[in-house]
């Protein structure tokens, strides 16, 4: 007497699956993040992501069909970029004494970092779109799903790339500082924010608060720098 | 909350219209940043409406990045060939890059720290 099916197949088939399913797997990301005292490799990015992969790759959802249905959310990323002005700008105080160390470790530091990365994979003869989106690795992920493309690497790659950059970079930070006698804030705000951008911001907040403001401006900097300077250096 | 989504949008806006203006390839969202950022600083300060769209955005961020990340279940057969080199490169670089970027900035410090109180 129930259409069970067609009723099922309703849902399955709604336009509002793929923005339910991405607010569903993110919150409860956030609830595992916070259950687990903040761990970096539950970040609540790595647990949406992977859930919703799990369900495009077991069941007949393509990520076609999905994305139909989530870019809605995609389509936020670029006013909160804009947003990202704000506390860019109440940051800026912090720079006042220390804008020559800021600067040399973010510019020359940064320079380092990737192209530490962008060797290996090039000279390790990874494919094209392996080196193009490494490029991207010293740039939080909003700003890299913007730049990807323009350098011939692909943002969902870079994203990857990313995420695992963070988690990675937060977990070995605190080990690597010790090691190095690296104990001043901005140094190691700088640090944090330059080598692993978001989720290594949320570490330098743990920190204290002077890495914070630090690695928040870092990410901040690194991400207008490369935008300005990637896609006409590696103009595709 | 929406005055200022009307103000960040609108500088997204600007910003695409001046990257296509000169044919820059540079993100319009990255533009429009440093757009409103200037804003600011020649204005001396955000408005208390601004801040609180912005405070009311800015923690749903990482969920915005997720659609365009769940894009990588077509790049399975990378991860599987390449996903090692990528690993390699990643843990290789922050071994070298957090000291050197925690380096730099230290050894520097009392450079501008003693310029800043040599202007005294």
């Amino acid at each position: 007497m129930f259409n069970w099916s067609t009723a099922v197949d309703a849902v399955w088939q709604s336009p509002y699956l793929g923005l339910f399913l991405t607010i569903l797997s993110f919150q409860f990301g956030l609830w595992l993040f916070r259950m687990s005292a903040q761990k970096p490799f539950l970040h609540p990015v790595l647990v949406s992501v992977s859930s919703v992969v799990a369900v495009v790759l077991m069941t007949d959802l393509s990520f076609e069909r999905y994305m139909e249905s989530a870019h809605t959310i995609s389509q936020f990323l670029g006013p909160v970029i804009v947003a990202l002005a704000i506390p860019l700008y109440e940051n800026l105080k912090a720079l006042k004494q220390y804008w020559l160390p800021f600067l040399l470790s973010n510019v020359l530091g940064g320079l380092v970092t990737i192209l530490v990365a962008v060797g290996i994979v090039h000279f390790s003869g990874a494919s094209d779109v392996s080196v193009h989106s490494m490029w991207t690795k010293s740039i939080t992920t909003a700003f890299a799903l913007e730049i990807a493309p323009q350098i011939g690497g692909m943002a969902s790659v870079a994203a990857a790339i990313i995420m695992f950059t963070g988690i990675f970079g937060a977990l070995m930070a605190p080990t690597l500082f010790r090691i190095c006698g690296i104990t001043q804030a901005p140094a190691q705000g700088c640090a944090l924010g330059v080598c692993a951008h978001a989720v290594g911001t949320a570490k330098a907040l743990e920190l204290g608060g002077e890495q914070g403001a630090f690695a928040a401006l870092s990410m901040s900097f690194m991400g207008i720098l490369c935008a300005l300077t990637l896609p006409f250096l590696l103009a595709v | 909350m929406l005055y200022g989504l009307i103000v960040f949008i609108s500088y997204m806006l600007l910003g695409e219209f001046i990257a296509a203006l000169f044919a820059w390839p540079v993100p319009g969202s990255v533009l429009g940043m440093l757009l409103l950022f200037i804003t600011l600083v020649i204005r001396g300060g955000v408005s208390e409406s601004v801040k609180q769209s912005s405070q009311h955005l800015l923690p749903y961020l990482p969920l915005f990045i997720v659609p365009a990340s769940v894009g990588i279940v077509n790049y399975m057969d990378l991860i599987r060939l390449e996903g090692h080199l990528i690993l390699l490169a990643m843990i290789v670089s922050l071994v070298i890059g957090i000291p050197v970027c925690g380096w730099l900035a230290q050894k520097s410090m009392g450079l501008s720290g003693s310029k800043g109180s040599s202007d005294v």
